[in-house]
């Protein structure tokens, strides 16, 4: 397997086959959502599907992250700290307390599940504006902080499309992202997405100039939602 | 008259000197949602005492219609200007050059005790400050922090106080301002605030009169989800804005079919429905809700105001009939 994170690929975790397809996509990881597109009603399928998702992702190839949130982050986390699991993204990250107590979360359960200590990374997802006005105090609140991301923060802020095709605030967002990434010596995760990109989600060939773009002012892997912007991602972050 | 409206719209405003009675004395049927009393640039040094004693027979002269009266008052004069500002029917102080959460503590602290002493409900006087230096930028989460009467925030395209303090030229056809309207948009999503904002669109000519210059960024404006105006100076800017900013009938049909659209992913246990090449999930649900609610309080406005409008013009018309 390799250790290369350049594309990193969600999937709802509670849809087996999408599982499978995601792990054979050629996305260096796989990122199987607990929060974003899983309603509540179907929360409890997703988290006893996990253990052999993350199976699954390894058999591809792909290294195995999952996506949890942070009001409810110890089932989520019970569900998804096992052996072969390399970290978890965190949704909508805003406070140094949910940080502090994901950690401690983090520490009994790869002492109770036999995974050495400080395997399980964590990706925080700088989804809202007070996740990034804090964003600093955030993400060093954890060692285990591996990387950071803007993740759906178009959506969650409600940040729309100007006349010029930049998405309202974000290259600022990106740019302050980027340098505190730096600042801590996590790698920045992101592309530079524009109208009519939305959401993470993308055509190919636009992939491919937002991570073109993306690249140029230091983002170094991104996130998308479906399987054809992975060799896009994987050309650019190379 | 005094404003009806719940939530409040501030969609279009005009900000005049208030020592210049024709422009005072007309401001109600401009059809603006608020105007600025301006005791700042507008008016002479020599001026400023006199500026002052006008102050409170003019808002009712602004609030006959339905229209909101704000008041600008000058950094360096902030107790008189307050002292001569806070009278019942103003709704805002606009506090420019704001430096430092000491000043706006301070403003805050004059507007409460004149709202004691003359009868204000508490909290009824908003503070609107405006960041024009590089100072103010770097304090500006802090600022906009500082007081419970901050209820709007934000940044737009810098203008010629931010302009001159930091050095840059005015009316070049690029974004000058990312950073500071970044930091000011920030503080203000971050504190749950309205946010005024807008979008980058070239001005290398400086009108500020030009009304279809005016409608093309109030919709820019609108697309982005954004619904705070900041006002203008010339009478022939507030159609546009009012138009600008309230969702056309294309914005609300679209909302409805958008949120027909979400019934029918209810129905499936996918996370988002591809439509006709759009994307149809919570988010976008969201959002057409959002536009539903903004255009129906636009409409609730629109008419308060017409009606106010209508009844001011048949008691000057009952006025000019007895005197016959």
């Amino acid at each position: 397997m390799s250790n290369k994170q350049r594309s990193w690929l969600v999937v709802p975790a509670n849809k087996p086959d999408a599982v499978a397809q995601a792990a054979k996509s050629g996305a260096d990881v796989v990122v199987l959502d607990l929060v974003e597109f899983i309603r509540d009603a179907h929360k409890p399928a997703a988290r006893a599907n996990i253990r052999a998702a993350i199976d699954a992702v390894r058999a591809g190839g792909a290294q195995a992250y999952a996506q949890i949130d942070p009001q409810q982050h110890e089932a989520d986390l019970h569900a998804c700290v096992w052996p072969g699991l390399s970290g978890v993204v965190v949704s909508r990250a805003e406070t140094t307390t949910q940080m502090s107590a994901i950690d401690k979360h983090l520490f009994l359960l790869e002492k109770e599940r036999g995974i050495p200590a400080d395997t399980i990374g964590m990706v925080l997802a700088l989804e809202t504006a007070r996740g990034n006005q804090d964003a600093y105090a955030i993400a060093t609140a954890s060692p285990r902080v591996r990387a950071l991301t803007l993740g759906r923060a178009d959506l969650v802020m409600d940040l729309r499309p100007e006349p010029s095709g930049e998405i309202h605030q974000m290259p600022y967002l990106m740019e302050r992202l980027i340098i505190i990434a730096r600042a801590i010596g996590a790698t920045p995760l992101g592309a530079w997405w524009r109208a009519p990109d939305r959401g993470l989600l993308s055509t190919a060939e636009n992939t491919l100039q937002a991570a073109k773009r993306g690249r140029a002012v230091g983002f170094k892997g991104a996130l998308c939602l479906r399987a054809e912007q992975v060799a896009p991602l994987n050309k650019m972050y190379a | 008259m005094t404003y009806q409206t719940k939530q409040k719209v501030r969609r279009s405003g005009l900000t005049m000197p208030i020592v210049t009675p024709r422009f005072v004395d007309q401001a109600w049927r401009r059809g603006c949602d608020f105007v600025t009393l301006d005791l700042e640039d507008s008016v002479p040094q020599d001026r400023k005492a006199y500026a002052r004693t006008l102050v409170k027979e003019s808002i009712p002269k602004i609030t006959r219609a339905g229209t909101e009266a704000f008041v600008r008052i000058n950094h360096e004069h902030m107790a008189a200007d307050t002292e001569a500002a806070v009278w019942p029917g103003l709704t805002r102080i606009k506090y420019p050059k704001t430096e430092t959460a000491d000043e706006v503590r301070a403003l805050d602290a004059l507007i409460s005790k004149y709202e004691k002493e003359r009868g204000i409900a508490p909290g009824t006087v908003e503070i609107d400050v405006g960041i024009e230096t590089a100072v103010g930028v770097t304090n500006v989460y802090d600022i906009a922090a500082a007081s419970p009467r901050i209820k709007e925030f934000g940044a737009t395209n810098g203008g010629y106080d931010m302009s001159r303090d930091l050095g840059v030229e005015m009316f070049v056809p690029f974004d000058q301002f990312v950073y500071l309207r970044g930091e000011a948009n920030l503080a203000a999503r971050a504190l749950g605030l309205g946010v005024r904002a807008a979008p980058f669109i070239a001005n290398t000519t400086g009108s500020v009169s030009d009304g279809n210059r005016a409608l093309r960024l109030a919709e820019a404006a609108r697309a982005c989800g954004l619904r705070v105006g900041g006002g203008g100076l010339n009478p022939a800017v507030v159609e546009s804005h009012n138009v600008g900013y309230t969702p056309s009938g294309e914005d609300v049909s679209d909302a409805l079919w958008v949120l027909e659209q979400f019934e029918r992913l209810q129905e499936t246990d996918e996370p988002w429905l591809e439509v006709e090449g759009r994307v149809i999930d919570r988010y976008e649900a969201e959002r057409a809700r959002g536009t539903l609610a903004w255009a129906d309080v636009c409409a609730e406005r629109n008419r308060e105001k017409t009606e106010a409008v209508a009844k001011v013009k048949a008691q000057i018309q009952a006025q000019e009939q007895a005197q016959q």
